[in-house]
């Protein structure tokens, strides 16, 4: 009482009772936006936290559920969202957890009955409060030594949700929605190749028109899938889905559309097309900044640095291995450059590029390399079709095509 | 009510048995319609008989074409048959008779329809019997009661053929004094109408159709050899019926052969066993028909007319009177049955006729009032039992129900025949029977339960599976009100039943026994304590399954009574040293039977054979199994194979079930549902009133509790031995491994249903059931647990109190992959493991030998759970010595190994493993995504290890297809990962050479080509020796030809790759050591060097 002070137990009572008749109301009225907001637990309203309070105050609730006509129905549902709510509020998040995927098992029981997909917000907010609450609880299980376990846990009730979901039907709608949190749920724990079966069921559908679904579930969707594709480094694929997620996203979430850029930009400019500074700038993508700088100049070392310098972050996102890559267009630049100097001293022998000069350049940029390595660099750039022409190795001579020597990718894929 | 009250009461006397199926319903109708025909008290007892018979020799016949044969002698009985039919055929649609009265159930039922058709035969046909005997017959069968009133209730669904026959039946019962022409005809018709009847009544509910068309044929029936074909039936259409029938049937067949040339005493055996098995197969009703086809089908001709009523061929006489038999039968059959019981119980068949004949004449007598009542209430009751069975079939519910109603009839039957008392709990069984069988569950619960539990249980189980749900519920509807009044008979009757089948069981119950038994047995124990050893209330479930088996063993009265004085001596000694709960009875392995044993067994399994051979030959085995538990199983699988439309009906039948009805089929379906249908039939007694819904449930728990206490008991070879010996008793004939498996694959698909429901039930320990024994059968320690009631998880398992600890001291030890619980003398200490592990590394044999050992260290160590440094270690050797080699995919095995120790913070040699792993992804799995996890999970302190740093350097050179830094890098390698770089070097020289051919013009010095990729050690400006260098030149040369480079000598004689050349020409040539298998460490002198280890 002490911790609760100004709340009695009639108070508390009240409040409990208030809670129940509201949920019952709300599923007797099929009002999903009020069911939505009984069971966003983690939304903090103080209405939830006054019956955390409340609940635990007046210790018996199980009682009150139990004896009424009007909920003892949903006595499962009640009952262990009332212990998560209670154990939520003392901040022991893996006691609720646990009691809230309880309560969710119970929900989806009715909510398979349910024979409209009236409750499919409140759904929405279950799956999201069910992932949230594992990865909170996953916080604290890791901080306290033990195996996080729960997002894995999850992951798998909400496998099962999308199984209610995803047949025929008007719930179907919903089925998007949950996909999304298992991607979410996936990408977080590493397992994203559980993302395959997902989207299959997704994208093979043929009964449902994916854009039927709600726009909000479709950038998600397409965000993730393309993040999927950056990964498959299927640069192509990757940009046509981040770029439906980035034209269709909401354009006042500019935390939204900063993580489509993040994933958009590098599978950008792997197909050598560059973002303009302002983009980075007013999306606060700095990190870029001298990735694509480095690809203007040619500078091996800038970009070598910046690789460096966000290499955590380029690991965590995924776009590392994409970053590096554009090391050859880096040298492409460099080689033009050298190109460009020489035909401006003299252009009968502009097309022929000394290997010597190239390590020059290099070691210039305090790029350490000897000619076989250069050498073999300059093979890669005429085998992948970003220098055109050949390399004498008698003279050490890059040879370059008289005619477009150095090709753009205009949004094709460097050859691999 | 007050009639079938009165005509149950009366019967009861008479007619227990019967009483007790049939009471409820058909009882109460088909005691009415049987006292008419009992006027023809002897008709009436006929009846009921004949229905019981019919039953029984539907059940005979059908496994047995000898009830066929008999059905043919006796075609006119086919009319009985029809009635019995009408009884049988409800339950199988039977086809003829049943067909009538199955046929309606039938047709609401898809098979239906062909069993209307076949009423229509059955009708016109029997109309010429009719004529004379048909209508009487065919009343007769409805006398039988039970049948009819089964056949009533179709035949209400089905006015028309019901009408016929099952006017004619009601007619007949009343006019079963007719039953005498009936006798005669009813013989035949008897023995096809018990055929059929059994067949229908069994078959009725999955075989109705069947039925139905064998008695259409049935008088026209007989004709038809549809009878013939119930013979088959049994077969088929009993089988489709389900299991009922099926069961009836081979029990009927066991018992045809037996019973009927034994007729009183085999009968009474064979009704024993017909009933047991009917009333697995077909519940009640099969059993009943079986025992009645066997009793009808020998007896018919010469025992019926002989004794008639003494035993069962009285009851085929009876039965031949009778078309009443197939009412009568009912009568008869409980008569018989009691006889029988009797008999079997004592061996007296001729007492058990003798008896059964005064029972039949009271019981007729009531019958006779009540038939009036039975055509009358069988409309209701039918009506009732119809709906229920239409609520079961769902659509053709109704007809379902009559057919319900007649199997239970049967059932009440067979229960009566087990039971001694039997006329009148006959009567109250049949009425009840009916009512149970139909109703189901519920009433036959009640009366069956207690009474039939044992016997019925089997065959009541069968039926109560699927009928019962429905009958239940039907019951609980329709008759349930009237059971209340009659359950008292009923109940009476049935425990007496049970007692009787307990006792009669040594016979009968064997059959019956195992499935519902347990369950019964404890209800039923009480009930048959007094019968024999066995007492309902005091003991377990599983024991009485155990009395039930031991006493199936018995062919012969002789055995009967040897076996019950051994098995009271048991469980006398078992009460006294307080092993009677806690023993396993079924797993407790069978005594050696005295001295019959082996005829009884011969007898009964020969008999159900013989009798039932030409069903068996369809499926012996399953016959065979179908009896017991197993027979559903068998019967669902063969009637699913062969009478789809059978199990169609079931299907319908359990659709129309749903709920309850659901748990039944699912069940059924599993053929588990025998034994469930059996434990369920316990349940339902149980709970049967209650819902349909908890019968399944409780059936589930009777199975598990029946399991359970085997399981208790005994050790997992007794487990094994007891569920053979369970489904042996259930299924003499067919205990192939094969069936097992599949009944424990069967049994399995419940377990965790079982569990679930176990805690529920009754006693926990019972709540294994048939999952149990699968479990256990296959089993560890663990499934003991199982017993406990609630199913428990596997995670609930305490893998702790598995864990071995090893005694072996042998240092070598080949690996064998292990396919069961360790042997803790096979498995090695930590100690020796660790002088193992120096063993091998002081080896000096080859990789497979080094591989084998430490595969079995490895092993050794999982199944210690020892996970220490010396695990670390063994894991890192394995590691390595796999990479000396390229075995990558041990390899594999030991990194995931070790990086989950590494991750348990257990000390070893973490870096250069996390350098192979990312070397690994780099270089062999080529999945970016792993390779980025890889590298972001790597610590600030791993980035500065230089294996590490190798490590990443490589998937920099990897990943930008720089060879040149590729094979700097290779020469440059640490530790074993140059192991790892070899496996990739191939590829990337081939990529280089792809390149460069494409980007060189026009030329490259093979010298050149041989530094850079590293076939040179050393570069040729520096110091390396000329020796290396052309060696490796030479390499060079070789390697580059083979990948199709196209080499010419320029001017100074230095040999230039002509790259133009090449660009077009390169090629991957195949590996020289590959293997068509994949495998080079496969290659034949490795394995034989390994297997010479």
């Amino acid at each position: 009482m002490a911790a609760y002070p100004g709340m009695s137990m009639g108070e508390a009572h009240r409040r409990i009772t208030e809670y129940l008749n509201r949920f019952s109301d709300a599923v007797s009225n099929q009002d999903a936006a009020s069911l939505r907001f009984l069971l966003s637990l983690s939304s903090n309203s103080p209405f939830l936290l006054s019956l955390a309070d409340a609940l635990n105050i007046f210790q018996d609730s199980g009682r009150l559920i139990k004896h009424s006509d009007h909920y003892s129905q949903y006595s499962d549902i009640l009952f262990n969202l009332f212990r998560s709510l209670q154990t939520y509020r003392l901040g022991n998040l893996f006691d609720s957890y646990q009691a809230f995927e309880k309560s969710a098992n119970a929900f989806i029981q009715e909510f398979r009955n349910w024979e409209s997909a009236w409750a499919l917000e409140a759904l929405y907010a279950l799956a999201y409060e069910i992932r949230v609450l594992a990865e909170r609880a996953d916080r604290d299980l890791a901080s306290n030594g033990k195996s996080p376990e729960k997002l894995k846990a999850a992951g798998s009730f909400l496998m099962k949700v999308f199984g209610v979901l995803a047949g025929k039907g008007p719930k179907r709608v919903g089925a998007l929605y949950v996909t999304c949190q298992l991607f979410k749920v996936y990408f977080k724990l590493g397992t994203v190749h559980l993302c395959r079966s997902v989207i299959r069921s997704i994208e093979t559908a043929r009964i449902f028109d994916f854009e039927e679904f709600p726009k909000r579930d479709k950038v998600t969707y397409m965000y993730y899938t393309g993040r999927l594709e950056v990964f498959n480094e299927n640069f192509p694929a990757a940009d046509n889905k981040l770029s439906y997620a980035l034209t269709h996203c909401n354009p006042r979430r500019e935390a939204n559309i900063r993580m489509i850029l993040k994933y958009l930009i590098p599978v950008k400019l792997s197909i050598g097309i560059l973002p303009k500074d302002w983009l980075l700038e007013k999306y606060n993508l700095v990190e870029y900044r001298d990735v694509v700088q480095a690809l203007r100049r040619g500078d091996l070392r800038l970009l070598r640095r910046a690789l460096q310098e966000h290499e955590d972050r380029f690991l965590r996102s995924g776009v590392f291995l994409v970053l590096e890559k554009l090391e050859l267009q880096v040298y492409q630049r460099l080689v033009k450059k050298i190109y460009i100097i020489q035909k401006q001293k003299d252009p009968t022998k502009a097309h022929q590029v000394k290997l010597e000069v190239i390590v020059k350049a290099l070691k210039w940029l305090e790029m350490d390399m000897d000619v076989d390595e250069v050498e073999c660099i300059m093979s890669i750039l005429i085998y992948k079709n970003l220098v055109k022409g050949y390399f004498a190795h008698k003279s050490k001579v890059v040879v370059l095509s008289k005619q477009d020597p150095f090709p753009k990718l205009n949004g094709k894929p460097v050859n691999s | 009510m007050m009639n079938q009250v009165g005509s149950t009461e009366t019967i009861a006397p008479a007619d227990p048995n019967s009483l007790e199926n049939r009471h409820i319903v058909d009882a109460s109708q088909g005691q009415t319609s049987y006292f008419p025909p009992t006027t023809g008290s002897e008709a009436i007892s006929w009846a009921i008989h004949r229905a019981d018979h019919s039953s029984t020799q539907n059940g005979i016949l059908p496994s047995s074409t000898s009830t066929y044969q008999y059905d043919y002698q006796t075609q006119q009985p086919t009319r009985n048959v029809q009635d019995g039919l009408n009884a049988a055929s409800l339950p199988s649609s039977s086809s003829s008779v049943g067909a009538t009265n199955v046929s309606q159930d039938y047709n609401g039922y898809a098979s239906y329809p062909n069993s209307t058709d076949p009423y229509g035969y059955g009708t016109t046909g029997y109309p010429g019997y009719y004529n004379s005997y048909p209508q009487q017959q065919q009343q007769q069968p409805n006398h039988s009661s039970y049948q009819q009133q089964p056949n009533h209730s179709s035949y209400q669904q089905e006015p028309n053929h019901s009408s016929y026959q099952q006017q004619p039946n009601h007619s007949s019962y009343q006019q079963q004094p007719n039953h005498s022409s009936y006798q005669q005809q009813p013989n035949s018709s008897y023995q096809q109408q018990p055929n059929s009847s059994y067949q229908q009544q069994h078959s009725n509910p999955s075989y109705s159709q069947p039925v139905g068309a064998y008695q259409n044929t049935g008088a026209p029936y007989q004709p038809l050899s549809s009878f013939q074909n119930t013979g088959s039936y049994a077969g088929s259409a009993s089988y489709s019926s389900t299991y009922y029938n099926p069961g009836d049937y081979q029990t009927a067949g066991g018992y045809p052969s037996s019973g009927y040339s034994n007729q009183t005493t085999t009968w009474s055996d064979g009704s024993y066993a017909n009933y047991t098995p009917h009333q697995y197969a077909n519940y009640t009703p099969d059993s009943s028909t079986s025992a009645y086809s066997s009793g009808t089908v020998t007896a018919p001709s010469s025992h019926y007319q002989q004794q008639q009523y003494k035993q069962w061929a009285d009851y085929y006489s009876q039965t031949e009177v009778s078309c009443a038999p197939g009412t009568e039968n009912m009568t008869v059959a409980s008569k018989s049955n009691v006889g029988c019981p009797i008999p079997g119980v004592s061996s007296g068949y001729s007492t058990s006729t003798s008896q059964a004949p005064p029972s039949y004449t009271p019981s007729w007598m009531p019958e006779s009032s009540s038939s009036e009542f039975s055509s009358v209430q069988p409309a209701a009751g039918i009506s009732s039992a119809s709906d229920a069975y239409w609520q079961h079939g769902a659509p053709s519910s109704q007809i379902h129900i009559t057919s319900p109603m007649q199997p239970q009839s049967q059932k009440p039957l067979d229960p009566k025949t087990t039971y001694d008392s039997f006329l009148d709990q006959q009567k109250a069984a049949y009425s009840q029977g009916h009512n149970l069988q139909y109703p189901a569950t519920h009433q036959v619960p009640q009366s069956y339960q207690s009474p039939a539990n044992q016997q019925v249980p089997q065959s009541y189980q069968s039926p109560a599976q699927i009928v019962p749900s429905s009958d239940t519920r039907r019951v609980s509807k329709l008759q349930i009100p009237t059971n209340p009044r009659i359950a008292s008979n009923l109940t009476f009757g049935l425990p007496k039943t049970d007692k009787d089948s307990s006792t009669a069981g040594a016979a009968v119950k064997p059959a019956y026994i195992s499935v519902s038994q347990p369950k019964a047995n404890e209800k039923v124990l009480s009930n048959d304590a007094a019968d024999s050893m066995l007492k309902p209330g005091t003991f377990p479930k599983s024991l009485r399954g155990y009395v039930e088996r031991a006493l199936v063993r018995c062919k012969g009265d002789m055995q009967m009574e040897a076996c019950q004085d051994f098995m009271k001596e048991m469980i006398t000694k078992a009460t006294a040293d307080g092993t009677l709960y806690t023993r396993d009875w079924d797993t407790e392995p069978l005594f050696p039977l005295p001295n019959v044993d082996a005829v009884n067994k011969d007898s009964l399994q020969s008999s159900t054979p013989g009798s039932s051979l030409p069903k068996y030959k369809r499926s012996p085995s399953r016959r065979s199994k179908s009896r017991w538990e197993p027979l559903p199983e068998e019967k669902f699988v063969d009637k699913s194979a062969s009478v789809m439309s059978d199990t169609m009906k079931y299907g319908g039948w359990i659709n129309a079930n749903d709920k309850d009805r659901k748990p039944f089929f699912g069940n059924n379906g599993n053929k588990e549902n025998n034994m469930s249908g059996m434990k369920f039939s316990p349940l339902d007694q149980k709970n049967a009133s209650k819902n349909a819904q908890r019968p399944v449930k409780k059936q589930r728990y009777a199975d598990g509790f029946n399991v359970a206490d085997n399981c208790d008991a005994s050790s997992d070879s007794d487990k094994e031995q007891s569920l053979t010996a369970y489904y042996s008793s259930a299924i003499t004939l067919a205990n192939t491994p094969e069936e097992k498996k599949r009944r424990e694959n069967r049994s399995k698909r419940f377990e965790k249903r079982q569990g679930r429901t176990e805690s529920n039930q009754f006693k926990p320990k019972n709540a294994g059931a048939g999952n149990l024994y699968s479990r256990r059968a296959s089993a560890l320690v663990l499934s003991k647990t199982f017993e406990d009631g609630a199913a428990r998880a596997v995670e609930d398992i305490d893998w702790d109190s598995l864990t071995v600890k090893g005694t072996c001291q042998e240092i070598e030890k080949r690996y064998l992959r292990l396919t069961s619980a360790p042997d803790p003398a096979s498995v090695r200490p930590e100690e020796v493991l660790e002088k193992a592990l120096d063993m091998v590394h002081n080896s000096q044999k080859n990789y497979l030998y080094k591989c084998d050992q430490l595969k079995s260290i490895r092993q050794d160590l999982t199944v210690q759970r020892i996970r220490n440094w010396l695990t670390v270690k063994v894991y890192e050797t394995h590691a390595r010595l796999a990479l000396e080699v390229g075995d990558l995919f041990e390899y594999n095995q030991c990194q995931s190994q070790l990086k989950t120790l590494y991750a348990e913070g257990i000390e070893g040699c973490h870096m250069e493993f996390s350098a192979y792993n990312l070397l690994c992804v780099i270089l062999h799995s080529n999945n970016y995504r792993d390779l980025l996890s890889s590298m972001s999970r790597l610590s600030d302190e791993a980035k500065k290890d230089e294996t590490v740093k190798h490590a990443l350097a490589v998937r920099a050179a990897v990943t930008s297809e720089n060879y040149v830094m590729f094979f700097r890098l290779y020469k440059t390698a640490p530790y074993l990962s140059t192991c790892l770089m070899d496996l990739y070097v191939e590829k990337m020289r081939y990529k280089a050479v792809s390149c460069m051919s494409r980007s060189y013009r026009p030329t490259i010095p093979v010298s050149y080509v041989a530094q850079v990729l590293g076939f040179i050690t050393a570069r040729p400006r520096n110091e390396g020796s000329d020796e290396k260098d052309s060696d490796g030149l030479g390499e060079c040369v070789d390697w580059l030809k083979a990948h199709g480079a196209c080499l010419i000598a320029d001017n100074n004689g230095e040999m230039q790759l002509d790259t133009k050349a090449s660009c077009a020409s390169l090629f991957v040539p195949e590996p020289e050591d590959a293997v068509a298998h994949g495998d080079a460490n496969l290659a034949v002198n490795d394995f034989l060097t390994r297997t010479s280890l």
